[in-house]
């Protein structure tokens, strides 16, 4: 059974602004990225599943219920990181998670006291005081300690030094391990990468590509920037590659996708200055989803 | 109903119901020591010489009795007031200011409903407002004893003070509904706050003239009138009835439409 399962949904706020036929599910401990740009309706799509907003068409379901119909029992399912972090005024970290401790019936709070450890965090400071980043820990704190098996973090690494966002995708790793279904909205790559099984992309309320992370891996191209000694050299080398390279002067960039020893092989042709090759980021690989930039 | 909730939020606001048993304290009683029969005649002659400024708050029949002193004085403007103000504050923190920052996502992310939460909060609203009304009832009743013996009809009085309750009760429904249905601070606080402000000052433009008299009937301040209240006039009592179902609808359609609309939390 699919844990996360929506169908068709749509929600249209007009001036083609909102989520449109979105489908997609996840199965059980699946870990799924939710990738979009700013507005694409990541935010959206998640309060549905949280049960914050009604459908206009379609279903959103999590562990067979019906999102907005059965909205408590589905949020006491999940553990939920909110995009914007808002708490209580005035309340000390340690305070705020023993009240949302409450409001959940933890009975233990073994594991909140752990992650706290484990995110290194003071939750003796009034939240108020607190920087960006220490909400942000507050806040994975509260939505892990509950040992939910539905986990739904909107950006959960924002404000996180890269010392804490590998802290996090560790942390994901093992909730992935212990059989949790996770989906997690970002912009950040990397952390999707090196923890989703599957990217969900999504770009103006629509659905662009639903990919396991290996297949796209597999379509990732090499980037190689090859310095000439001379234009002329470049010039001749770009018409091998028309489709797939640029030209400055005599630096060509070219997204390499074929066998290795051809490209080697016709490089030996030139006396070559410099040339540097790396892998495609999944950045780069998104960015024909997201049609902006390259193709 | 939800217990964590609920005693968090009582932690949080009690500092503001004290604040306002000062405020109370401060106006309840100065006002009720400055009652003395001997002097009612030096009052009724200023009032004579500006009767629309004193009329205007509700002031205009300074009586003779305690009790009706206290009417003219507190039950007329001020302690309806007193309580509107921590109404409209209280609808914000309980409600406005969880959807308006988003926190509410945090109270929803639990096993309780829509419902039980914003019961909760409304429960939290009416306990302040209890509080209020009983500590005033209970001060002014205090220091009428301590300063003007057994001259307050405590049996009137106590009536008088369950009215005062009603109307308020009134007043919050009406507010709290408000932040229940907007998801703007503009909407969701501005409207209860502003009708009730157009409430208060329709009802001191329909006391200050006779030509503006006709305005009483546009405010439902109107439907207290104490002076009937302590007399236990039967066309007052319905009036309080009519109150009290208009605060019953005004919670259910508050609560009806927090249940099935949308938040962008």
């Amino acid at each position: 059974m699919d844990v996360i399962h929506i169908a068709g949904l749509t929600k249209d706020y007009g001036n083609n602004k909102g989520i449109f036929d979105l489908s997609f599910s996840l199965r059980q401990g699946e870990a799924v990225g939710f990738l979009g740009p700013n507005g694409a309706g990541k935010t959206t799509t998640i309060r549905h599943l949280m049960g914050f907003l009604k459908p206009d068409h379609g279903t959103a379901r999590v562990l067979g219920m019906d999102c907005f119909k059965n909205a408590s029992s589905v949020q006491d399912k999940i553990g939920y990181l909110p995009g914007e972090t808002a708490f209580m005024d005035n309340m000390t970290g340690d305070e705020f998670i023993q009240f949302m401790a409450g409001m959940k019936d933890i009975k233990d709070l073994g594991y909140a006291r752990e992650l706290t450890a484990y995110f290194d965090i003071d939750t003796r400071v009034k939240i108020k005081k607190m920087s960006k980043g220490m909400k942000q820990k507050i806040g994975l704190i509260v939505a892990f300690m509950q040992n939910a098996p539905v986990l739904i973090l909107d950006e959960p690494t924002t404000g996180l030094d890269p010392l804490m966002q590998n802290k996090f995708v560790d942390l994901i790793k093992r909730e992935k391990d212990s059989g949790k279904t996770i989906l997690m909205s970002s912009h950040i790559f990397e952390e999707i990468e090196n923890t989703c099984d599957r990217v969900v992309m999504i770009r103006e309320g629509r659905i662009v590509a639903d990919e396991a992370i290996n297949m796209i891996r597999d379509n990732m191209c090499k980037h190689c920037e090859i310095i000439f000694d001379n234009t002329e050299d470049a010039v001749s080398f770009q018409k091998l590659h028309l489709d797939n390279c640029s030209r400055q002067e005599n630096a060509v960039c070219l997204l390499s996708k074929g066998d290795v020893n051809v490209l080697i092989s016709q490089l030996s042709r030139y006396r070559i200055k410099d040339i540097n090759i790396r892998s495609q980021s999944l950045e780069e690989v998104f960015l024909k989803y997201y049609g902006g930039g390259r193709s | 109903m939800s217990l964590p909730l609920l005693k968090i939020e009582l932690r949080s606001n009690y500092k503001i119901v004290l604040l306002f048993f000062a405020v109370i304290t401060l106006y309840g009683g100065v006002i009720t020591g400055m009652y003395d029969p001997e002097l009612e005649a030096g009052i009724n002659m200023l009032v004579k010489s500006m009767p629309q400024i004193f009329s205007a708050f509700g002031m205009e029949n300074p009586g003779t009795t305690l009790i009706d002193f206290l009417i003219n004085y507190l039950y007329g403007f001020i302690l309806v007031l007193i309580p509107f103000i921590y109404t409209i504050l209280m609808c914000y923190k309980l409600v406005a200011k969880y959807i308006d920052k988003g926190s509410m996502a945090y109270l929803l992310n639990t096993h309780y409903t829509r419902t039980q939460i914003i019961r909760t909060q409304f429960v939290v609203l009416l306990t302040g407002l209890f509080l209020l009304v009983l500590y005033a009832a209970g001060l002014i009743a205090v220091c009428s004893r301590i300063m003007h013996g057994e001259s307050l009809e405590i049996e009137r009085f106590l009536f008088l003070n369950f009215g005062l309750l009603i109307l308020e009760l009134f007043l919050a429904s009406l507010c709290f509904m408000f932040s229940c249905i907007f998801n703007e601070l503009k909407f969701s606080v501005g409207l209860g706050a502003g009708l009730g402000l157009v409430f208060f000052l329709l009802q001191m433009l329909a006391q200050a003239g006779d030509g503006a008299a006709f305005l009483k009937y546009l405010t439902p301040l109107t439907l207290f009138n104490p002076e009937r209240v302590v007399e236990y006039r039967a066309d007052s009592i319905i009036c309080l009835g009519v109150l009290a179902t208009g605060a019953v609808l005004f919670l259910a359609v508050g609560i009806l439409v927090f249940k099935k609309k949308d938040l962008s939390l």
